[in-house]
């Protein structure tokens, strides 16, 4: 676990001679413990000091990358079990399979539908991160021709499903982009040589937590580094116990022998494999792959990864401020809503949907809902009115007409009390906003004549 | 090589909660474990359970919902019948919106009158939704609690309404669903509100108020995964059966809209959705689930090994 800030400051130098940076010992040892400082700042630390805190500053959980670049995809480096405690850090990374003894034709279609698979999501880009490259012809020519396609045709990073021959092939034929090596449990020797000779990251498969204890071993002593664990499950059950179990390991027994990131194989003939996945999700998977390049499939497992995924500290939020929709002039509507990105898009959907010009006026609430906001006291007739007097809408419109979300009904009386704004209460429904907008009489939104 | 595998071991244990069934029917039993979901350690003696929905107000169905129970949409006894024999819930949640004035409007002797028709027809433990307009609900539950045959859980308890269910469900001998907003705080505090008027422990589950799939669910999870692990630790007030509706996975757009090709079938997506938002709520620790869509009574029941 880590260490307390006297546990720390035990082992250091104890002279307050400032080096760090900090004013004493004490104060450097109370920094790291909250990990806003690192033991190398210390130039007089003790060999076993550094041995010590560095190894407990490290995450327990190791970091793996596959891809480069933009669509490099990071697994592991997670420090707790549950979100609430911090948050989880890095999304479960959702690889879907091609095979490359497809006919031509399909693999390409193929290829396209696994590309097309990329949603915008309340201002997020959430999409499949990985192709996974099963080996059906068992050549090695055609494979890596095939990872080669693949490459080309997503620009996704690849997880190369394959034995040695034809995996050593692909990784040739995609130098460069960081692939998954993937063996089979049987062909781990080989695949770890491959591994450390082309300093890439290995899938270890192996049966259950003890033969991943002996395979994990023996990658790492082929000179194998960044590893991922498959317990190579047989069902729903053992892929979920597997996965908590080696999350486990590495955050509650400091295991580092066991402490991996983790790979299912969630494809034909597993058993379950879109329930299980919404189970791994949750439930610490670091990399699912799956056979199912259906969006109906697809959209609901990545937005489940986009909710657990998010800082519970900080909702999705957008900068707040006051929004043109459309070609605005002096006297479109406006109006008022939260700065929750979920509330903000739904809102600015609908709003484009009307296709009425409208300035939208994004309160600042920490990214809550209109409704939780207004129970938490930060949307209030107060601090609304304040807004229209400080957002500068005053000078970009020549009326004083706000429309307010039909839910907060209630605040209109105050608003009208603290401002010279009139307010027209929309419907409580977003949804509802096109055909809103589009029966307003323009009366409404003339100059005030004031 | 064998490893020594973590456990995380507690002191405390949830409550077992029996919501009983009708003669011929099999009651469920939730609660009783000592250990968190997903893991093999500890004992639990039941396991989650699944009920489904049976709605009477009138609503517009999403796609995938109109082809599963839209020609029962009008006709709630078959519908409760059809649910449990075969489909496999093991209880169910009778929502009485027709009392809504937004949805029908009828009045509380009509509901009450319903949920008889309901508990007579089917031997499955019932849990009986108000209709969500406060001033409605504190006619309709006293009557709901005279008028049933046999004991139901009345859902939900709150803050503003606790005394009221209270008595109701004491005077008969029915349950209460205690709830609260995704707020452990007022989740504990309904539980003790209700301790203090005497209402007996076991027959209250908890309801922490289930966020749909991209839209608050990741609350949700939390905060069943803070009630269970403040329970297991020796909160009494919160080592409760926990309940989550997945009524909310219903709301969102994308559980209904067919226009939007690039998100597939919408049938198919609807029960996903559905599907997606309860197995979230398992893995996080739910004991009972109620869902609407008859396919996801099988596939979840199918995960609720833990
Ligand atoms: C998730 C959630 C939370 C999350 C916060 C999420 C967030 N970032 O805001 C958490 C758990 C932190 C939370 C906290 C609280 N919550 Co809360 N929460 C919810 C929940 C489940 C969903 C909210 C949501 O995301 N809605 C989706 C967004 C898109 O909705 P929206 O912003 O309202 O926007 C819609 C409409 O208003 C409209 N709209 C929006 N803008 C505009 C603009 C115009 C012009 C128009 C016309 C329309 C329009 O369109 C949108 C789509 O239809 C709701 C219950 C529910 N199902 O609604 C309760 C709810 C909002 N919460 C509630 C309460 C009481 C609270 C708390 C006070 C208590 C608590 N639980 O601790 C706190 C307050 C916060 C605090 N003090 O810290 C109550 C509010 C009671 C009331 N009727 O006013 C609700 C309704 C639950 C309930 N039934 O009691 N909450
Ligand atoms: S540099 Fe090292 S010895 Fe000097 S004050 Fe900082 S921690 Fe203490």
């Amino acid at each position: 676990m880590a260490l307390t800030a006297l546990e720390i400051y035990k082992l250091l130098p104890k002279t307050n001679c400032k080096d760090c940076g900090f004013p004493t010992c004490l104060a450097f040892a109370m920094q790291m413990a909250a990990g806003k400082a690192t033991v190398e700042l210390c130039p007089h630390a003790s060999e076993e000091a550094k041995e010590t805190l560095g190894s407990a500053a490290a995450p327990p959980l190791p970091k793996v990358t596959i891809g480069t670049g933009r669509d490099e995809v990071i697994l592991g480096d997670e420090t707790v079990l549950f979100r609430h405690e911090k948050t989880f850090y890095h999304p479960t990374a959702i690889a879907v399979s091609v095979s490359d003894d497809l006919p031509p034709d399909a693999f390409g279609e193929r290829l396209r539908a696994i590309r097309a698979l990329s949603f915008e999501r309340v201002g997020q880009r959430i999409g499949v991160d990985l192709v996974a490259l099963r080996c059906g012809s068992g050549d090695p020519v055609a494979y890596a021709k095939a990872a080669a396609a693949a490459l080309e045709a997503t620009g996704l990073p690849l997880v190369l499903l394959a034995p040695p021959g034809p995996l050593a092939a692909a990784a040739d034929a995609v130098e460069g982009s960081r692939p998954l090596l993937a063996p089979p449990a049987a062909d781990l020797g080989a695949a770890a040589k491959m591994a450390a000779e082309r300093k890439l990251p290995l899938r270890v498969r192996a049966d259950g937590i003890g033969g991943l204890y002996d395979a994990l071993r023996a990658a790492r002593a082929a000179g194998a580094k960044e590893l991922v664990a498959d317990p190579a499950p047989g069902d729903s059950r053992g892929a979920v116990e597997g996965s908590v179990q080696i999350r486990r390991l590495a955050i509650l027994s400091r295991n580092r022998d066991l402490a991996c990131p983790t790979a299912f194989d969630l494809g034909e003939p597993f058993p379950e494999p879109f329930g299980t996945a919404a189970l791994l999700i949750p439930k610490y998977g670091s990399l699912l792959v799956l056979d199912t390049a259906d969006p109906a499939d697809i959209l609901p497992l990545l937005t489940l990864r986009q909710n657990v995924f998010t800082d519970p500290q900080r909702p999705i939020q957008v900068e707040p401020g006051v929004y043109a929709v459309g070609n605005v002039t002096s006297s479109s509507p406006v109006l008022i809503t939260t700065n929750f990105s979920l509330t903000y898009f739904t809102v600015r959907g609908d709003v484009e949907a009307s296709r009425v010009p409208a300035y939208l006026l994004i309160a600042d609430v920490d990214g809550m809902s209109v409704l939780t906001a207004w129970a938490a006291g930060k949307f209030t007739g107060e601090s609304i009115a304040k807004m229209l007097s400080g957002c500068g809408i005053g000078e970009k419109v020549g009326h004083r007409t706000l429309i307010l979300p039909g839910m907060v009904a209630r605040l209109s009386g105050r608003i009208e009390e603290l401002s010279s704004w009139r307010v027209l209460v929309g419907p409580q429904e977003s949804s509802a906003i096109p055909p809103y907008l589009r029966r307003l009489p323009p009366a409404a939104f003339l100059p005030a004549n004031a | 090589m064998t490893v020594a595998l973590p456990e995380q071991r507690f002191p405390g244990r949830i409550l077992p909660v029996t919501l009983p069934a009708g003669p011929g029917g099999s009651p469920v039993t939730v609660g009783g474990q000592n250990a968190l979901p997903c893991t093999p350690e500890g004992e639990r003696p039941n396991l989650p359970a699944v009920g489904m929905e049976v709605r009477t107000g009138a609503e517009e169905l999403p796609p995938s919902l109109r082809s599963a129970i839209g020609e029962l949409a009008a006709d709630p006894v078959s519908l409760a019948r059809r649910c449990v024999s075969e489909w496999g819930a093991r209880f169910l949640f009778l929502d009485l919106s027709l009392c809504h004035p937004d949805s029908g409007g009828r009045s509380v002797a009509d509901g009450a009158a319903l949920a008889r028709e309901v508990l007579d027809a089917v031997p499955a433990p019932v849990i009986v939704g108000g209709c969500g307009d406060e001033e409605v609900d504190a006619r309709l539950f006293p009557a709901v609690a005279e008028a049933a045959p046999r004991p139901v859980f009345l859902s939900y308890a709150e803050e503003k309404n606790y005394r009221l269910l209270a008595g109701a469900a004491l005077a008969y001998g029915h349950g209460l669903v205690s709830w609260s907003p995704i707020d452990i705080n007022m989740a504990k505090q309904i539980n003790l509100l209700l301790a203090d008027l005497g209402f007996p422990a076991d027959r209250v589950i908890m309801d922490p108020l289930t966020g749909g799939l991209g839209y608050g669910l990741e609350y949700t999870c939390s905060i069943v995964e803070r009630i269970r692990l403040s329970g297991l630790q020796g909160d009494a007030m919160l080592a409760r059966p926990v309940l989550c509706h997945l009524g909310d996975a219903w709301k969102a757009r994308e559980a209904s809209d067919a226009s939007e090709t690039s998100w597939g079938d919408a049938d198919r997506r609807g029960r996903r959705w559905e599907e997606t938002t309860g197995l979230a709520c398992l893995a996080a620790g739910a004991d009972l689930l109620v869902c609407r869509h008859p396919g996801n009574v099988a596939r979840l029941s199918g995960a609720a090994w833990r």
